[in-house]
């Protein structure tokens, strides 16, 4: 016994660097290893002067739950995943309305209306009641927006994971039971920080020039004329508002005629006597604040100088008909002039365009059309839209419902050979006659391939001004692309101010964890510690005899017996 | 309560070695030296395997079945009987009978491999939320492991240090040796070559266990028995 006391510690001793290292291991393992993890996307968290709308909260910790549940069922610590399929919109607003207690919220869509944009196949196969989504959205979207919900509300793309997720769970609940901790089933855990206020957010505008050709001795500035179209969006889920129509149409008709008459600006012979100015405005979903601070920064002689402004807004799924909104009335000279250049070249085109006339109401602080704050400053202006009243606030902002899906490339393209003729009659004085400048198969066509690349970009690209940071690369974007067609092109910094506060976290993983209940558990312990008892009694029988095992229960610690 | 889940894959995993420490009379006469000297030569073995493995084996990019990699993978798996017949033959150990060398050395070369394998993956794998089947299932596995080490070893014990066994069992005894020693590979196959699932797999593996360790009862015993 004597040489082998020492040589215990020893081999002992050896086994200690190993156990601290296995530790120094395990402490660096990070544990992350949910069966699903899935990009979800939180209902829009905002204030209006202070009062709080949207979505309140950002961190998930519940049970699954679908809209199969039992009815006296307490869905207090369960999230309702609702496909967008078999959303009842009646249901959820009397959920809102009733101050219903929900663990949380998660929205499936439709996976084309995914953060991916539709793919090409997508597009392909035919989507029946794809209208009735849309109408769907725009319900669900209004509602979501104008309520406070104290839950976290999420949305996501439906796909193979969450749909057999959403599966297990329907039949768990067709059972009737709801699944807690004690019944297992999927637990749905979002790790988000609380929500922050978004500070000293900015917005930018965007703009660029193409100088006409002064003639000789000729020191009177040149009459200008202004195309803008506003590129933020606004929607319920900040990261998901692409807005491929409000106003990815806009801006992709800015851009295109942007090209077009730089290839003619190009030329001295082609050039015009009309400055151009392309402006690209942020924060058109709050009253056009961002086109008011680029108006205000305009000196004097600039805004003087303006002949008048075009103002494209949503002009990518129209039928027959195109409005063109003014806040003067008809009678008035400049604008019946812009209105028979477009009326004219529409018809040549095999459509219509109409004039609205909507009064500007200077007490009230809504904006409800981009030219409204032109002609607050006296500026001629006009809005081109497939609109035929004014969207109320917050609406038509290119929020859910507003996808690529449902957008018309030939109708954006007919827009903008509209506008770009209409222009070119104006500048080059063809009024009345019928010359097409932009013919179809000339080198001045318009260009469906371009059209169709920044759509895709656009649609792809969620630009809530507040989320979008100075030199965010879509506005570099941007930039880069008017800088290829037109001169001095400049960015406008401002503060992004007034009655809107928004909050960060919009976008989150959700970990979707298969787990088993406590009773589980304890039965399995229970189920372990009797095998372990059998085991044990069975090799004490079978190595020693039946009677060594009476003899450990009558003197319990036998060992200690036998030494002493 | 994902603690407590680790917890029961732990009792499953390990549990079985610490009551056949105590049980049997393995306690009685203190072998835990042997069982860690059998740990340690695992080890050593192991490591040796690694070598030999990264040396001569491809790496597959597909999870399929290759014959020529898995019999060569085979012969580098019996490289555990030549650990086993070291620390059974070459390691000297004070008084202690055959009957209970071989139960410590199979204990050992059980728990070392349990520790190795299937510690890490539990503790990091088995304390997330989400919950599976599989570490109980590898759980199960562990006990199956257990009981052909032990049988492994018992014919080991029986092939290298029992002199006087009879002429006729040898045949037997080499063949149910070679067949527990090949059961890596033979799950192996029956995992990758014939699609079978992780739980008819622990099943089978189960099965055979018990088969093996009944087998090499009795011929333990049929060894035994003209000795006495």
């Amino acid at each position: 016994m004597a040489p082998r006391k020492p040589r215990e510690p020893q081999v002992l001793e050896s086994f200690y660097p190993v156990v601290a290292l296995v530790f120094i291991l395990v402490a660096c393992v990070e544990l992350c290893d949910a069966a699903t993890v899935v990009d979800v996307y939180r209902l829009i968290h905002y204030d209006i002067s202070g009062v709080p709308f949207g979505s309140r909260a950002a961190t998930l910790n519940h049970h699954a739950s679908s809209l199969h549940f039992p009815s006296a069922a307490d869905l207090s610590r369960s999230v309702l995943i609702i496909p967008l399929s078999e959303l009842n919109i009646t249901f959820l607003q009397e959920c809102i309305s009733q101050k219903k207690r929900l663990g949380g919220l998660l929205i499936l869509l439709p996976r084309f209306l995914g953060s991916d944009g539709p793919k090409n196949d997508d597009i392909k196969c035919p989507h029946n009641g794809v209208g009735m989504i849309k109408d769907l959205l725009v319900e669900l979207e209004r509602l979501l927006i104008h309520s406070t919900i104290p839950y976290p509300v999420y949305f996501t793309s439906e796909g193979e994971d969450i749909n057999a997720v959403l599966a297990d769970v329907k039949n768990n609940d067709a059972t009737g039971q709801l699944a807690t901790a004690t019944t297992g089933g999927y637990k749905l855990v979002v790790l988000a920080a609380e929500p922050r206020k978004l500070v000293s957010s900015t917005i930018t505008n965007i703009q660029g020039w193409l100088p006409g050709l002064k003639s000789d001795g000729d020191a009177s500035q040149l009459p200008t004329i202004a195309i803008v179209a506003s590129y933020d969006t606004f929607g319920a889920a900040p990261e998901l508002s692409v807005g491929s129509d409000s106003n990815g149409s806009g801006i992709v008709a800015l851009l295109e005629i942007a090209r077009l008459f730089s290839l003619l600006y190009s030329n001295p012979k082609t050039r015009g006597r009309y400055n151009l100015l392309f402006g690209l405005t942020s924060g058109g979903p709050y009253n056009y604040n961002g086109t008011h601070k680029w108006l205000q920064s305009f000196d004097h002689r600039l805004r003087e100088s303006i002949d008048y402004a075009i103002c494209l807004n949503s002009i990518g799924s129209w039928d027959d008909k195109l409005w063109l909104h003014v806040s003067k009335p008809a009678e008035n000279a400049y604008i019946k002039q812009i209105f028979e250049d477009f009326s004219n070249v529409a018809e040549d085109l095999g459509f219509k365009v109409d004039l609205k006339h909507k009064k500007i109401n200077i007490s009230s602080p809504r904006v409800a059309w981009e030219h409204e704050q032109f002609s607050r400053l006296r500026v001629t202006a006009a809005t081109l839209s497939e609109l035929s009243a004014a969207p109320e606030l917050l609406e038509r902002t290119g929020g859910l419902a507003d996808n690529r899906l449902f957008l018309n490339e030939n109708k954006i393209a007919k827009s903008i050979k509209l506008v770009a003729e209409s222009l070119a009659r104006h500048i080059y004085r063809y009024e009345g006659k019928n010359i097409q400048v932009f013919a179809d198969d000339s080198s001045l066509a318009v260009n469906p391939t371009y059209i169709r690349s920044w759509l895709d970009l656009l649609s792809r690209t969620p630009r809530v001004a507040p989320f979008l940071s100075k030199d965010d690369p879509f506005i570099s974007a941007l930039k880069k692309e008017l800088e290829v067609h037109t001169h001095d092109v400049s960015l406008q910094h401002e503060v992004f101010d007034g009655m809107f506060t928004f909050y960060d976290s919009t976008a989150a993983k959700l970990h979707i964890y298969q787990v088993a209940s406590v009773t589980f558990d304890l039965l399995l312990l229970l189920v372990l510690g009797s095998y372990l008892v059998l085991l044990f009694c069975f090799l004490v029988i079978t190595t020693r005899g039946l009677d060594d095992l009476i003899g450990l229960f009558r003197r319990p610690p036998s060992r200690k017996v036998k030494t002493a | 309560m994902t603690v407590f889940h680790f917890f029961n894959c732990a009792i499953l995993t390990f549990g079985p070695h610490a009551v056949y420490y105590s049980a049997t009379p393995l306690s009685e006469y203190d072998t835990l030296g042997t069982s860690v000297k059998a740990a340690l030569v695992y080890l050593g073995t192991a490591l040796v395997k690694l070598v030999c493995l990264a040396t001569f084996l491809n790496v597959s990019e597909n999870d399929s079945f290759d014959l020529y990699q898995e019999l060569l993978k085979a012969l580098i798996g019996l490289i555990d009987v030549a650990g086993l017949y070291f620390a059974l033959t070459q390691l000297t150990y004070r008084n202690i009978s055959q009957n209970h060398k071989f139960q410590a050395v199979g204990l050992g070369w059980a728990f070392a491999d349990s520790v190795l394998h299937r510690l890490a993956p539990l503790w990091v794998g088995a304390r997330g939320l989400e919950f599976t089947w599989d570490y109980i299932l590898q759980g199960l596995e562990a006990n199956a492991n257990l009981v052909l080490s032990i049988s492994l070893a018992a014919l080991g014990s029986l092939m290298w240090l029992r002199k006087n066994k009879p002429k006729t069992l040898i045949p037997i005894i080499y063949i149910c040796a070679l067949i527990v020693a090949t059961m890596p590979s033979i799950t192996s196959y029956l995992r990758r070559g014939m699609g079978w699932h992780f739980p008819k797999v622990v099943g089978f593996e189960l099965f055979t266990s018990l088969v093996m360790a009944f087998i090499s009862w009795q011929l333990f015993s049929a060894c035994q028995r003209p000795s006495v």
